[in-house]
């Protein structure tokens, strides 16, 4: 086909209409957000003056009331972090060898039950919880008392209430982890683990030289994604906990969009918004140069 | 394997399992109990007194002033709605990006569209709010529709698609003088049903599911859509009551279940193939 002015007309009016949703809710957002941040916007003024680096100067300033909530949250947002990434990672993957393990005909079968949870929604999840941590009719209080022990504050005393948090991210979220790493388990070849049968390797070495070398990329994967979700985590500390036992909970994102619908501060959220993506794109980048110079030595 | 060892590997399997449908099925036997049954503590599975109530009341809006049915509705076809949009403007850019070599930019279009699926959504949330708000789309279908259509994913899964098909047939086709839309509409599009499938039941789930935006996209409880509207009964000032608030939780996971369910292998694949290379 001849690439002329109307043919390279016509092969763009394909992309047009993605190109128009990309544009308008998506590079226009990124840009405008910037633009935001530059600003002392408050939702309810008509008027936005342009203040510079203000708003990223008062979240790095001590003592404001902007730095406190910045820097709690995102303390708060570690620690889920630190507590849920290893075992999203490593229940993941256990599963994923569990599932494998099964005879052929079950598989599917405990696979559709772990995955099954994935498929709900934030709110339905939450609800679902609230009802098993309740302090006096919950299931799990009213079986614990059953067996003689005390029924225990789940959601409103520490450490339980990060307990709780991580248990129903596990149970919301691991089914994903796990089907990852079902097919890469299956990618393995056979042959590797029949060579080293012969070499008369146990388990435990074959799973360290030949099942954990062969899945890396996946695990890399596995291990970026389940990162940037932990970062990102908010229905489960907005919906359950409220961001309590006090502040205990109150990860980043529910004080960032505190600061904007409820403090009606967008300018300084979206300052904030800005600092924990540019956080979030950098950790991510960071975990991927680090697999992959450990590939290469 | 020792017989031993796979007999333990099923009964933690199993344990598991128990684990993981049991909140689920404890969901769906609160919903037939009375409040008085429900908030007792007992832990029947069976309720002593299976009653319909819960439904009856919750989706007949009478229930704390919630319109239940309208929340589902309006799930439903802005999910409908958005997947049919998704479909259409992502498998087009697919194609033009696959398939059109004379696409002005196609590069550099190529790898700015990939380069936005590693953007947080906290980047684009707050400016999006103020830029519907600005054009007077809060509280609209609008709103809760058009952000969905900026995602690159389904592109992505498209035009990997896309590229992979083979030249000949379409070779053929043009020499036939086949037109760039014909060749879109009545070669590779009916040649990629089942990848539209994958990618449709993944856009729906995730527009349905979607709970942040549409809770302050939304002011009106009758906009509401029944992700947001649950998530506003279980932090608002509701009354507990544990069997019509599971009543209502099992209405809204319902459409999902089936789908996943129905799709499941189609939702697998498309999970598999949204990074891991």
């Amino acid at each position: 086909m001849k690439s002329t002015w109307t043919s390279r007309f016509t092969s763009f009016l394909f992309i047009l209409p993605y190109l128009a949703a990309f544009g308008l809710f998506l590079l226009f957002p990124i840009l405008y957000g910037f633009v935001i941040s530059l600003q002392d916007f408050e939702l309810l003024s008509a008027a936005h003056p342009f203040v510079g680096l203000r708003n990223y100067i008062t979240i790095f300033t001590p003592g404001t009331y902007e730095n406190s909530i910045f820097f709690r949250g995102l303390w708060t947002t570690f620690q889920f972090v630190l507590y849920s990434v290893p075992l999203l990672i490593v229940v993941g993957l256990g599963m994923a060898m569990l599932v494998n393990a099964l005879p052929a005909k079950l598989r599917g079968l405990f696979r559709t039950f772990y995955f099954l949870p994935y498929a709900l929604s934030a709110s339905v999840m939450a609800v679902i919880w609230l009802m098993m941590f309740d302090t006096n009719a919950g299931f799990i209080n009213s079986l614990l008392q059953k067996l003689g022990l005390t029924g225990i504050p789940w959601l409103t005393a520490t450490p339980w209430v990060w307990i709780a948090l991580v248990l129903t991210t596990l149970w919301w979220t691991i089914g994903f982890n796990m089907i990852i790493f079902v097919n890469a388990l299956n990618e393995v070849p056979e042959d590797y683990y029949e060579a080293a049968a012969i070499d008369g390797a146990g388990a435990w070495s074959r799973f360290v030289s030949i099942t954990l070398p062969s899945i890396r990329p996946v695990m890399l994967f596995v291990m970026i994604t389940s990162t940037i979700a932990s970062f990102n985590i908010y229905a489960q500390p907005f919906l359950l906990t409220r961001g309590g036992p006090g502040d205990t909970t109150k990860v980043l994102l529910i004080n960032v969009l505190d600061q904007a619908f409820v403090r009606k501060d967008i300018g300084s959220a979206s300052a904030m918004a800005i600092l924990m993506a540019l956080l979030i794109m950098m950790v991510s980048i960071v975990q991927f140069r680090l697999t992959n110079r450990k590939e290469k030595v | 394997m020792g017989k031993a060892k796979k007999i333990g590997l099923l009964v933690l399997a199993i344990l598991i399992a128990l684990f993981v449908l049991l909140p689920l099925v404890w969901m769906l036997s609160t919903a037939f109990k009375n409040d008085f049954e429900a908030l007792s503590g007992r832990m029947n599975f069976f309720p002593q007194k299976p009653t319909l109530d819960n439904f009856v009341q919750g989706l007949s809006g009478e229930l704390m002033n919630t319109p239940i049915l309208r929340w589902i509705i309006n799930s439903l076809s802005v999910g409908i709605v958005g997947t049919a949009i998704v479909l259409l403007i992502d498998s087009m850019a697919a194609f033009a990006l696959a398939r059109l070599p004379d696409l002005p930019l196609r590069r550099t279009l190529l790898s700015m569209f990939i380069a936005s699926l590693m953007i947080p959504s906290v980047l684009t949330f707050l400016p999006m709010y103020i830029e519907f708000n600005t054009l007077g789309l809060i509280n609209t279908y609008q709103a809760l529709i058009l952000p969905a259509t900026a995602g690159a994913f389904g592109v992505f899964l498209l035009y990997q698609f896309f590229v992979s098909f083979p030249k000949e047939i379409e070779e053929a086709a043009r020499i036939d003088g086949v037109n760039k839309w014909n060749l879109y509409a009545r070669i590779l599009l009916p040649s990629a049903v089942s990848i539209m499938m994958t990618l449709g039941i993944f856009t729906f789930m995730g527009i349905y599911n979607d709970f942040v935006w549409p809770l302050y996209a939304t002011t009106s409880p009758e906009m509401r859509t029944i992700t947001a509207g649950i998530a506003m009964m279980a932090t608002g000032s509701y009354t507990q009551s544990y069997g019509k608030l599971m009543a209502m939780t099992t209405i809204a996971a319902l459409p999902v279940l089936i789908i996943f369910i129905v799709g499941q292998k189609s939702f697998v694949k498309a999970i598999t193939s949204s990074g891991v290379k």
